[in-house]
């Protein structure tokens, strides 16, 4: 107690404060009225909603998501407006695959150049115009960044894969299943010539040439040609089995007046098959026959699948730059000397490469094993990441395999490449369309000569306006190329020359596609916010759609309850158990690829979320006192539904439904992922399915509309958590 | 309880014949096209002697008009043959009792010709299984800790960091992730394989081929799950007999792994039970993308070949296994936590 008297010791106060004075004038009434009145707040009224928004705009993140997703609404709605170009259908090839550009020339960045590695040069003939560049179709000269010297070219490489460039290296012949082509023969370069050799030389000369010829089919195995390359990530392509390999020599007995095949190696598996020995087969054929007792032999090196053999990767077939030569047409059959059986038989490749042991190119090798497998079923080629592979349709592919190749690295500008000075013919149509513009004089003249053929005496064009006509020179009759007159004599003449193939397609200026064009020469930001436009559409639409329908559906469940909702909720059940892709492939394959058949397929399952939040919030406030009081005053059901319980549910109801935007855009994307998007508008989805195969060489188009639907789906997701939250406070940080 | 789990699967049975059947009445009635087949004419024929046989089909040796769609003539094998559809109902029929009585699924049409279905199905399953079961091991116990960390250090720049990755990852769709991830990490660095290497490849570029898939797959569901620990241990974090814990003396990790966590996994494991049985379904665009032979991509194959025996049991598959997990999270909860009754009466 002693304690507290000293902490409150009241002397150390001002004395003002120990002893009071309060006059009476200090009292002043606040209203001298008679009765007093309440007085209304000072402070703003304010309502649930302003009270939400309010808690809403505390919340940065969601403000700013908010943001972003009203300027991408606004540029969905804006840009396709706006923008001057036609997205509607495929453009001029010119104008395909074009990188985004920003910007004139930044070194790289966004300004429409992309630096290209590993890209496979011409080797095959130093003498050629194209030698050390690449594929003129793909890569033209005018479109690399300082032409012939912008080009950096690699050492010769091996390489696995095979490309249009490469030279030497293995071809695979193998088999798999037996429905193809059951052998496949080899012969030696040109049987005829050397028979005369033999006879005269005794062999030897010949035996050379048959050596060479034997050196190019081995059997090899994988780990020799990794120990041969140093390289142990060497692999062969799998699938490839060698069946019983034999090698015959086959030649016309002429005492016994028929053919003969003696064989060379024993048939054996192809495990076993060990490289040809031609010291062997020269024994052989001294052994068993004489110098003059054959003449147009061939060596047939066969090889047979033997069923039910094993795949295996490690050992295969391979056979070295085929020399193939048909040789049929020197040979005047006798009666003497009859074709030889074998020789007709056998398929013959014209393929003649001289003694140039690497002298096939992959492009050779490739049509060969092409034309091979024609004969079955439907050949297909595809080319992915440089790797060509042919197959059909059923688990069969061939391919070449361990080649030389050199690659280059260089700059290249696919505007400068297609849009800029490029040579190619112009018809006589659109010079005088320019002529109409003023952009030329143009005077030209034609007659029939002696054969009754039109040819062109006298052609002249003059550029009159530099800076609008695409033509870069003027033009004479030299650069005329063809003419051509139909029956109600209207000729056309084509030209040869430069131009400047912007201007010819319709531009004033060089180009700029901000995020580069797709395939179909669309451009990207248009075809992309007209996509998100459509995306956005059938999100809203069908939001709408579901959420009228589950209110009702929600709100008759739960508030009448018993066996009414009983049903409803074992019939949601059902659709809710229903995997949805099936629902929704089904519909839209029943129904088309359209627009509103995927409205429909999307609202049948779409409105179960909102239903089952209704019914939970109806079942929360039914029993409520204020419906009570209301029933019992005489509200009708549909009354208590909209006035009493609904007002006071619909928060909770339509933040839930609020997020069925962005899932009904995903639902969208995925099907059109799963190839079954819109076929007559674009959507996100459709045009990020449509550009999946760019991933590799144009990763642009698949970038930015990857960019902005995560973009969408980010902020959608952040608003509508923050909506959320705001709405219902109580709920905070669920979810999140 | 018992009796309780035996209506529940019943139920569920009774819901999946229900969906299987309207699937069937739906896929029946898109129709046979017999020009979308690319095949062979024997396989074909085949074909439709195997639909003979299984009564989907009657076959008459003339044309008969007012039967319906003409779905096929054969005029090289002895007789001539014209294949007529069955009415649905009749086939639906057929089908039940093939099903139910002989476990006859048909064979399949275009994917692998003549083998049947099942055996169709069941050499893609363990290709999905495998994919799904790994990313079931890594993203569990990573979404877990994830969701642990953020939870336990609520309100700091771990928890503000790991929840806005969470929320940015869960927005982005699949597709995208999967393309960045087959382009940074396969073409461009050339690490990993940009396809699913075939079954003949050597064993570690087998190994290589499963990182992109099982991150891909893990992503959803490591941040699912990081978002779900966080919130239920936020919540159990502020409860009153958590600080009845401290008060009595329990120190702050004591408190954390007796209490906090024990009570917050309530909810979390019954989930975890559910992702188990998912590992038996396929993720459609993820095996679409990366050229996976698992039975989503199966699913899509069927579609687009209108392989409908394949389609219809890789269907039922996805049904059962969607109710399936349902069944064991609900039930599951009764076992953790004594208190929650099943199946009483609201």
């Amino acid at each position: 107690m002693k304690k507290i008297d000293d902490d409150f010791n009241l002397v150390d106060l001002p004395i003002e404060a120990q002893d009071p004075e309060i006059k009476k004038e200090d009292f002043v009434l606040q209203s001298s009225d008679e009765s007093s009145h309440e007085q209304r707040f000072m402070t703003k009224p304010t309502t649930f909603f302003k009270d939400s928004m309010k808690r809403f705009a505390k919340n940065k993140s969601s403000v700013v998501a908010a943001g972003i997703l009203g300027i991408l609404v606004f540029l969905s709605i804006l840009i396709p407006i706006i923008s001057p170009y036609d997205v509607s259908t495929t453009q001029d090839s010119a104008l395909a695959n074009l990188e985004p550009k920003l910007f004139n020339d930044a070194g790289g960045f966004w300004d429409g150049t992309k630096k290209l590695d590993h890209i496979a040069v011409d080797v095959s003939d130093p003498s050629s115009e194209t030698y050390l560049l690449p594929d003129h179709d793909t890569y033209p000269l005018n479109g690399i960044k300082g032409g012939r010297e912008g080009i950096s070219v690699g050492p010769f490489e091996y390489t696995n894969v095979a490309d249009k460039y490469g030279i030497g290296g293995y071809s695979l012949i193998g088999f798999y299943g037996s429905e193809f082509v059951n052998s496949v023969s080899l012969k030696s370069s040109n049987p005829f010539e050397y028979t005369l050799d033999l006879e005269d030389k005794k062999f030897e000369l010949d035996l050379d040439e048959i050596d060479l010829t034997l050196e190019q089919f081995e059997v090899v195995d994988l780990s020799k040609i990794q120990e041969e390359h140093e390289d142990t990530s060497l692999t062969l392509p799998q699938g490839y089995i060698l069946g019983e390999t034999t090698l015959d020599f086959n030649y016309y007995d002429k005492d016994e007046k028929k053919y003969v095949a003696v064989p060379l190696v024993e048939p054996a598996v192809s495990q076993h098959v060990t490289p040809v020995n031609p010291v062997d087969i020269k024994q052989k054929i001294i052994d068993e026959t004489g110098v003059h007792k054959f003449k147009q032999f061939y060596f047939s090196i066969t090889v047979t699948p033997v069923e039910g053999s094993p795949v295996d990767a490690n050992v295969c077939g391979l056979v070295k730059n085929m020399v193939i030569h048909d040789s049929r047409q020197d040979f005047v059959p006798t009666e003497e000397e009859p074709v030889n059986p074998h020789l007709a038989e056998a398929e013959y490749f014209s393929m003649d490469l001289g003694d140039n042991l690497h002298g096939i190119s992959f492009d050779n090798a490739m049509s060969f094993i092409a034309r091979k497998l024609t004969t079955g079923y439907g050949v297909h080629t595809q080319q992915n990441r440089g790797f060509w592979s042919i197959g059909s349709a059923k688990d069969y592919s061939k391919g070449v395999y361990l080649g030389q190749v050199r690659f280059a690295s260089f700059v290249f500008d696919s505007y400068a490449a297609t849009l800029g000075e490029i040579e190619d013919t112009l018809s006589l149509s659109d010079l005088i369309n320019y002529k109409n513009n003023k952009w030329i004089t143009l005077y030209y003249d034609w007659d029939f000569n002696e054969y009754d053929e039109p040819y062109v005496t006298e052609f002249e064009v003059h550029i009159l306006n530099k800076e609008k006509c695409p033509l870069v020179r003027d033009l004479t009759v030299d650069d005329v190329v063809s003419i051509l007159v139909d029956q109600t004599g209207r000729e056309n003449i084509s030209v040869y020359t430069k131009f400047i193939k912007y201007k010819y397609l319709g531009f004033d200026e060089m180009p700029k596609f901000l995020f580069g064009t797709d395939k179909g020469g669309r451009d990207m930001l248009k075809y992309v916010f007209e996509g998100l436009r459509n995306s956005l559409a059938i999100g809203v639409i069908t939001f709408a759609i579901c959420f009228v329908f589950g209110l009702i559906w929600g709100a008759i469940s739960g508030y009448f309850g018993g066996n009414v909702d009983l049903a409803m909720e074992r019939l949601t059940d059902i659709l809710s158990g229903m995997p949805w892709v099936v629902v929704m492939t089904i519909i839209v394959l029943h129904l088309g690829r359209s627009f509103i058949s995927f409205g429909i397929a999307l609202c049948l399952t779409g409105w179960i979320g909102t239903a089952s939040t209704t019914r939970t919030q109806f079942y929360r406030f039914r029993g409520r006192e204020y419906v009570l009081a209301s029933r019992t005053l005489g509200a009708s059901d549909a009354r208590l539904i909209a006035k009493h319980i609904l007002p006071n549910a619909l928060g909770t109801i339509i933040t839930g439904a609020v997020l069925m935007i962005p899932s009904v855009i995903f639902s969208e994307a995925t099907l059109a992922y799963l190839g079954l998007g819109f076929q007559d508008h674009s959507s996100l989805g459709v045009i990020l399915s449509a550009n999946q195969d760019q991933l590799f060489n144009h990763p642009y188009q698949l970038i930015f509309p990857s960019v902005i639907i995560s973009l969408l789906m980010i902020s959608f997701n952040l608003f509508g958590n923050g909506l959320r939250d705001a709405i219902n406070p109580s709920l905070k940080g669920e979810g999140e | 309880m018992l009796k309780y789990s035996i209506k529940r699967v019943i139920l569920a049975l009774i819901t999946a014949f229900i969906i299987i059947s309207i699937t069937f009445f739906l896929v029946k009635s898109l129709g046979i096209k017999d020009t979308s087949l690319g095949q062979k004419q024997s396989v074909r024929h085949a074909f439709f002697l195997e639909q003979l046989r299984l009564q989907y089909v009657v076959c008459f040796d003339h044309p008969v008009s007012g039967y319906g769609e003409l779905l096929a003539e054969f005029h090289d094998y002895g007789a001539d043959e014209y294949f007529y559809q069955k009415p649905i109902l009749e086939q639906y029929g057929v089908w039940l009792s093939n099903v139910f009585t002989k476990w006859e699924w048909g064979n399949s049409l275009y994917i692998v010709p003549d083998r049947s279905a099942i055996s169709v199905i069941a050499d893609r399953l363990p290709t999905s299984m495998y994919l799904n079961i790994i990313s079931v091991v890594v993203s569990v116990p990573l979404g877990i800790g994830l969701g642990i960390l953020a939870g336990l250090k609520k309100n700091t720049w771990v928890d503000h960091l790991i929840s806005t990755l969470v929320m940015v990852f869960i927005s982005v769709p699949s597709f995208v992730v999967i393309s960045l991830l087959i382009y940074w990490l396969a073409f461009q660095s050339g690490w990993l394989p940009t396809k699913w290497p075939a079954p003949t490849e050597p064993l570690k570029e087998k190994v290589l081929g499963f990182i992109i898939p099982v991150i891909s797959l893990s992503f959803g569901s490591v941040c699912g799950y990081t978002r779900f620990v966080r919130a239920e241990l936020c919540e159990v974090m502020s409860s009153e007999y958590l600080l009845l814990a401290r008060t009595k003396g329990l120190t702050k990790n004591q408190a954390i792994t007796r209490h906090a966590l024990k009570n917050a996994f309530v909810p979390i494991l019954p989930s975890i039970l559910a992702e188990f049985i998912g590992i038996f379904g396929g993720s459609m665009i993820l095996e679409q993308l990366y050229g996976i032979n698992g039975i989503g991509s199966l699913y899509i194959t069927a579609i687009e070949q209108k392989d409908y025996n394949v389609l219809m049991l890789d269907m039922t598959i996805f049904t059962t296994v969607g109710l399936l997990a349902g069944i064991v999270l609900d039930l599951s909860y009764g076992f953790i936590d004594p208190r929650i009754r099943m199946g009483e009466k609201r």
